[in-house]
């Protein structure tokens, strides 16, 4: 029985599931931010090894967030939910805050002067500047 | 009195009144399950039967941010192998002195280990467990303080701990468990990174106390009844040479992690010494390397255990000690001795985005009484 369940579990391990298309992620911040942004710093905003901004992240359920995880962080959505528990129950840490839609994220940014966070290029507007583009 | 405790947990928490915007509760659990491959064999807890219990375990966290740079953590655990009775993991305030530095008091996690931390939280790792030959030295929490500093040196970020406390709990000594304390602990730990590598050092000091007297050596004979013998013989030197009362004692642990996203190295290497005492000093060791594939990790880890007896205790006497107190000395301070590897394979398996399942197997070598012990177990591990 436990030997049927671990080739199960091999064979559901290797199968390639599907990639969603990807697109280019333009990473956001208030337009009075005047500082620049490398990738480095990106990830140390995203795993909470620094604090210069509030990073805000889209919910685990949208698609550009995985994306988001891969190209921006350099991790997987599974690894970095790991990193994350890891400051979670020592208590040093919080995670980003999550908002549910892109239209959320910018709103967000556009009011707050210190946020920053990531939207798909095309639902850029007026409101944030870009300081990045993940593609 | 813990039951009513998690009522009254649960009731907090059912109140939607009781949870402001700046409170946040999280939660693990794992639920596992094991057994071991031939019937006289025991290892983690399993025997050849197979148990659900033993290593599976929920916990519930509730912080919350009383703003101005304070809040209060409490975590409250339940193990299945104490029947899921809960108690309090972790309880403390936390003080945010500068944004590099954070100062902790109350119930806090030994810091022994790189893993120490959220050991409990088997979704932070691959491992179905943490290598038990290092991290089964127990004295797990401490009542204290604890201040940490970070910062980046260049390129490499450095993380700074000291901790301050005492500990006042059990310990398993023989297979029983019985009183113990480690008094004035003072510590200190470094964690430094830099993109993939990083590297651990920690030193602990502190007086502990064990209290072996009620440790039965044969039957109708415990370790109380040896002292007295001893004492009533004049041999009072030892006694003392062999009692674990407010002794001197140090923990050394160094770690090395390697981790690109595709592999994961980690080896550690820890020291115990409890001076003037039969406890053996501790010299302990493991190495695990893994391989990312997507969602499906496996792993292959060995670990290593070489505890030398403290023959010196007895040498002197043994000429001079009547074979009735001779022989269950020899027998106490045997007990320590320990010469064992164990080889772990297993995989973990991240089947949801919240949830890992996974398996491994581990196979113990007890050179010390020629002896070979299996487990098999499996089971997921979660986050909420």
């Amino acid at each position: 029985m436990l030997n049927r369940l671990i080739v199960t579990m091999l064979v559901v391990a290797g199968a390639v599931s599907a990639l969603p298309a990807t697109a280019d992620i333009a990473v956001i911040v208030n337009p009075a931010n005047n500082s620049t942004l490398t990738t480095d710093e990106l990830t140390r905003l995203y795993t909470g090894r620094s604090s210069a901004l509030n990073a805000v992240n889209l919910a685990e359920s949208s698609p550009l967030r995985s994306q988001f995880d891969e190209k921006g962080v350099g991790r997987s959505s599974a690894q970095l939910k790991a990193h994350w528990s890891k400051l979670i129950f020592t208590g040093k840490g919080t995670p980003p805050l999550e908002l549910a839609t892109e239209a959320a994220v910018i709103e967000h940014v556009t009011q707050n002067p210190n946020a920053i966070g990531y939207v798909d290029v095309a639902s850029v507007t007026d409101g944030v500047k870009v300081v990045l583009t993940l593609n | 009195m813990r039951k009513s405790l998690l009522v009254l947990s649960l009731a907090v928490i059912l109140a939607p009144a009781a949870v402001s915007a700046d409170t946040s509760i999280n939660g693990f659990a794992s639920i596992k399950a094991g057994m071991t491959t031939g019937s006289d064999e025991q290892l983690y807890g399993y025997d050849d039967t197979i148990d659900f219990k033993n290593e599976s375990l929920i916990a519930l966290q509730i912080k919350s941010d009383l703003g101005e740079k304070l809040s209060v953590t409490a975590q409250l655990l339940g193990r299945g192998r104490d029947d899921f009775d809960v108690g309090f993991e972790w309880a403390f305030i936390s003080y945010q002195l500068t944004d590099n530095m954070t100062i902790n008091a109350g119930r806090l996690r030994t810091p022994f280990y790189k893993y120490s931390d959220f050991k409990d939280v088997g979704y932070a790792y691959d491992w179905l467990r943490v290598p038990q030959g290092v991290y089964g030295l127990g004295f797990d929490t401490i009542e204290g303080l604890t201040f940490y500093r970070t910062a980046q040196l260049g390129s490499v970020d450095s993380t700074l701990q000291l901790i301050f406390g005492s500990y006042d709990g059990d310990a398993t000594l023989s297979g029983n468990s019985v009183n113990a304390s480690i008094d004035t602990i003072t510590g200190i730990t470094w964690e430094l990174a830099k993109d993939s590598l990083s590297a651990r050092f920690a030193y602990l000091a502190g007086k502990t106390s064990i209290d072996t007297a009620p440790v039965t050596l044969a039957p109708g004979f415990t370790v109380g009844n040896l002292y007295q013998a001893l004492n009533a013989n004049g041999l009072t030197p030892v006694v003392e040479a062999v009692d674990i009362d407010d002794e001197s004692s140090n923990f050394i642990g160094v770690g090395l992690t390697f981790d690109d996203s595709n592999w994961i190295a980690v080896a550690e290497f820890t020291r115990v010494e409890v001076e003037n005492s039969f406890i053996a000093t501790q010299k302990n060791w493991y190495a695990s390397i893994g391989k990312r594939f997507n969602s499906f990790t496996p792993y292959i880890s060995y670990e290593r255990e070489n505890n030398d007896a403290v023959v010196s205790i007895y040498q002197p006497y043994s000429n001079v000690l009547p074979p009735q107190l001779l022989v269950p000395l020899q027998g106490l301070v045997a007990s320590q001795e320990r010469d064992a590897s164990t080889w772990n394979v297993g995989f973990r398996y991240d089947f949801h985005p919240s949830a890992a399942f996974k398996a491994q197997f581990s196979s113990e070598d007890l050179q010390t009484t020629d002896q070979r012990n299996g487990v098999l177990a499996f089971g997921v591990d979660l986050v909420f």
